[in-house]
C-alpha cells in the first residue's frame, strides 16, 4: 500500500503548528488593539453640541482662565459647567445678535438650560475627584490635552483604567508647580526627571492604586 | 495609615432600625420584595438582631446591630478567586464589584452573613430612582455586596482633608448607620489614633467583639448592656 502523505507533510504539520500560534495570537492581539482603539474608547471624536462652542477661541485667543466658566475644579469633585448667565456676562456686550449664538440667548430669555454633551464621560463605577488632583499639581493639560488649540472639544485620552494608572503608578512623570496647572503648553523649566521626584514630596503625592479609591 | 472601626453601645441601642434605613439610603441597596425575602435573598447592609428572653410574658429583649465586621483576618478575602473581596491598606474588607463574577464563596466563608448577593438587577419605581446616591455604584445582577463603612464618606473626607491641607479628625467621618443612630449608640472613627473616641471605647472591659474565639479580628467592638430591664 502506497504512503498517503508524502515526506512533505511532516513539514507542513510543524508549520502548521507555529501558523495556528501566529493567527491565535494576533487575533488576541487584535481585540486588544481594537479595545484601546479611539474606535471604543471614542478619544479624539467630535460630539455635536447645542453650540459649537470653542476652546480655541475662548481659551486660546481670548485667554481665559479655565476657572473662570470651570468654577469648582478646586473645590469639588466636578470641575461645573457654568451656568447660561456666565456666557451671558460678555455676550449680552458683545455679539449680542450673532445668530450663532442664538440658543445662548434662547436658554437665557427661557431660564433654561443649555444641554451641553458630556465628552469627558467616564463609567458610572468610576469616581473622579477633580479638586485634589488640581491641588497635587496635575496640570489640565495632562488629561484634557491642548484645550486651546481645540476648536471643538473632544476627549484628547482613552480614559481607560491603564491610563489612570500610567500616571497613578508613576505621579513623578507628570506633575507640574501648583502655579502651572492651569497653563496651556507648559514645559518643565528643568527636566521632568529632577523637577517630579521634588514636587511629589513636596506636595505630599501618594501613589494611590488602591481600588476602593476610584471605585466604591 | 489609619484602621478604622466601630464602636456599638448596646446599652444604647433601642432597636428603632433607623441605622438599617439610613444604610439602604446611602449605599442604593434595593429591596426584593416579600416572596424573594423569604426565601432569603433580601439584603441588609445593616440589621438589628432581637434576642428574646425568658417566657411570655416575662420577656427580655436585647438588640444587636450587626453589620460587617470589617474583620483584620477575614476569611472572605481569601476564598475570592478575582481578589474582588480584598482588603485595603486602612483595613477595610473591600469588594470591587466589576471584579466579582457571583462565586458567592465569600459569603459562604463569612461568619457573621454579612455579605448579601444580588439575584435581581435593581430597579426602583420611578420617581425612586431620583433619590438614589450618586456616590455609590449600583450593582448589578450575579456581583456580592456588602457594608462598606461606607468607603464613599472616608474616601470623600480624605479627600476634602488633603485638598485643605490638614489631618482627619476625630468623628468627621460618619457612615450613615453612625450618622442616623439616634441615641448614638454607633460610634466610629480610627483605631489607630488612641486618644479616639472609638479607639476609647474599643478598649473598654464591657467590650467584646463577635465570635471572637474564630480569629476573625473585627473591627467591629460591642459594648455590653449593664441595665437588667429590657
Amino acid at each position: 500500500m502506497p504512503q498517503i502523505f508524502k515526506r512533505s507533510a511532516n513539514t507542513l504539520a510543524r508549520a502548521s503548528i507555529v501558523g495556528t500560534l501566529l493567527v491565535v495570537g494576533g487575533l488576541l492581539g487584535l481585540i486588544m488593539a481594537i479595545g484601546q482603539s479611539s474606535y471604543v474608547t471614542r478619544a479624539q471624536e467630535y460630539i455635536d453640541q447645542p453650540i459649537q462652542f470653542s476652546h480655541l477661541h475662548h481659551a486660546g485667543d481670548d485667554g481665559i482662565d479655565c476657572r473662570y466658566c470651570h468654577t469648582s475644579v478646586e473645590t469639588a469633585a466636578f470641575a461645573g459647567i457654568p451656568p447660561t448667565k456666565t456666557c451671558m456676562n460678555c455676550h449680552s456686550q458683545i455679539w449680542s445678535t450673532a445668530p450663532i449664538l442664538e440658543p445662548v440667548r434662547a436658554s437665557f430669555r427661557e431660564d433654561q438650560p443649555l444641554r451641553w454633551i458630556r465628552v469627558h464621560d467616564l463609567p458610572d463605577f468610576v469616581y473622579f475627584n477633580h479638586s485634589i488632583h488640581v491641588k497635587k499639581g496635575m496640570g489640565c493639560e495632562t488629561c484634557h490635552g491642548r484645550v486651546d488649540e481645540m476648536p471643538l472639544m473632544l476627549q484628547e485620552n482613552s480614559l481607560q483604567m491603564d491610563w489612570c494608572l500610567t500616571c497613578h503608578r508613576n505621579p513623578e512623570q507628570f506633575v507640574r508647580p501648583r502655579t502651572e496647572v492651569f497653563t496651556m503648553g507648559y514645559s518643565p523649566p528643568v527636566p521632568q526627571s529632577e523637577i517630579g521626584p521634588r514636587l511629589v514630596k513636596e506636595y505630599g503625592i501618594q501613589s494611590l492604586t488602591s481600588c476602593s479609591v476610584c471605585h466604591r | 495609615m489609619a484602621r478604622w472601626g466601630m464602636a456599638a453601645d448596646l446599652d444604647r441601642c433601642n432597636g428603632c432600625g433607623g441605622c438599617v434605613v439610613a444604610c439602604h439610603a446611602e449605599n442604593n441597596i434595593s429591596t426584593v420584595g416579600p416572596e424573594q425575602a423569604s426565601r432569603g435573598r433580601a439584603k441588609h447592609w445593616i440589621r438589628v438582631e432581637r434576642y428574646w428572653e425568658g417566657d411570655f410574658p416575662d420577656v427580655k429583649l436585647k438588640f444587636r446591630p450587626t453589620m460587617c465586621q470589617q474583620c483584620g483576618n477575614a476569611p472572605c478575602e481569601p476564598v475570592c478567586p478575582t481578589y474582588a473581596s480584598h482588603h485595603t491598606e486602612d483595613g477595610l474588607n473591600a469588594q470591587v464589584y466589576n471584579r466579582c463574577i457571583g462565586t458567592r464563596y465569600c459569603a459562604n466563608a463569612c461568619p457573621y452573613n454579612a455579605r448579601f448577593f444580588d439575584f435581581f438587577n435593581p430597579s426602583w419605581e420611578k420617581p425612586l430612582q431620583l433619590q438614589l446616591n450618586p456616590d455609590v455604584s449600583l450593582r448589578e445582577v450575579g456581583v456580592m455586596e456588602k457594608c462598606t463603612f461606607c468607603v464613599q464618606r472616608i474616601r470623600g473626607t480624605q479627600t476634602t482633608a488633603k485638598t485643605e491641607g490638614r489631618e482627619i479628625r476625630d468623628g468627621e467621618i460618619q457612615p450613615a448607620c453612625v450618622q442616623a443612630c439616634s441615641t448614638r449608640a454607633l460610634v466610629f472613627g480610627d483605631l489607630e489614633d488612641r486618644e479616639s473616641e472609638v479607639s476609647r471605647l474599643s478598649r473598654s472591659p464591657r467590650g467584646s467583639k463577635l465570635l471572637e474565639d474564630v480569629g476573625t479580628r473585627p473591627a467591629v467592638t460591642y459594648l455590653a448592656r449593664l441595665t437588667e430591664e429590657a
